[in-house]
């Protein structure tokens, strides 16, 4: 079983303060990147970080009413508080949307992470073509293709999200990707 | 709609991988937003233990009321 799913399962078990604190670190320390990546990457910087901080509260508070068993139904339940911290100040602000991250900070990123994992030309040249897939895409497929290539999130979670049908976000993202290739060859 | 290519799926999921690793170095997560987190958990924690603590409704049984003394005779 993963690190995380264990600590999560512990966690919800434990019923001492000083316990469950004691194992919140390690579990927030792993899930902070990816919902901070999530949650700057959908919305305007100056609430992100508002909408951040809720995100941590709600997870935190919510950690022991966690049914699932794997690490993947964590992640999806983690994205659904988030997505829904997110409803809600789209709600307060219809026009904090997310816009796209510039290329050059993305490639910053994955600069970062060949610190400790060099990149071959070959890979170097695959990662180049992948971020221009997702940074050539149009404005209306950004979110679909970040949502299920980078934070993988799979067609029935963005389905039940964004209220459409399984099969309409499975073409709706072949076609943007399609697109997207287009553009880049 | 054209299938997605093997290569293009593994190159989205390098990229994914490694663009997330990269940004989890630049944002680990900091002393404030950890404190915001235990903060949450230890409202929880004192809203359980007020919850348990509190006193349980009474019975809604109605209860026998004193039978009415005998007259003196």
């Amino acid at each position: 079983m993963d690190d995380l799913i264990k600590l999560v399962r512990t966690y919800r078990l434990t019923s001492g303060l000083a316990e469950r604190t004691r194992l919140a670190e390690p579990i927030f320390r792993k899930i902070a990147p990816d919902l901070h990546l999530f949650v700057f990457s959908h919305i305007s910087d100056r609430n992100a970080d508002d909408v951040f901080q809720e995100v941590l509260k709600a997870v935190a508070v919510s950690l022991k009413t966690f049914k699932g068993i794997t690490e993947k139904q964590f992640w999806a339940w983690c994205y659904g508080i988030a997505r829904n911290k997110l409803n809600d100040q789209y709600r307060k602000q219809a026009s904090d949307r997310m816009v796209p991250v510039p290329p050059e900070d993305l490639w910053q990123m994955i600069e970062v992470s060949a610190q400790d994992a060099p990149m071959t030309p070959e890979v170097r040249h695959d990662l180049e073509y992948a971020m221009k897939l997702l940074t050539n895409s149009k404005p209306e497929c950004y979110d679909f293709l970040w949502n299920h290539f980078v934070f993988g999130l799979d067609y029935g979670e963005i389905a039940a999200d964004r209220n459409m049908s399984y099969d309409n976000v499975r073409m709706k993202i072949g076609r943007c990707l399609e697109t997207a290739k287009s553009l880049v060859s | 709609m054209a299938e997605m290519s093997p290569k293009d799926q593994l190159a989205l999921h390098e990229f994914s991988v490694r663009y997330r690793e990269g940004y989890a170095k630049s944002h680990p997560l900091s002393d404030l937003h950890l404190e915001t987190i235990q903060d949450a958990i230890r409202e929880q924690y004192q809203q359980e233990q007020s919850a348990q603590q509190a006193p349980k409704p009474e019975s809604p049984t109605p209860q026998k009321s004193p039978e009415p003394e005998e007259p003196e005779p």
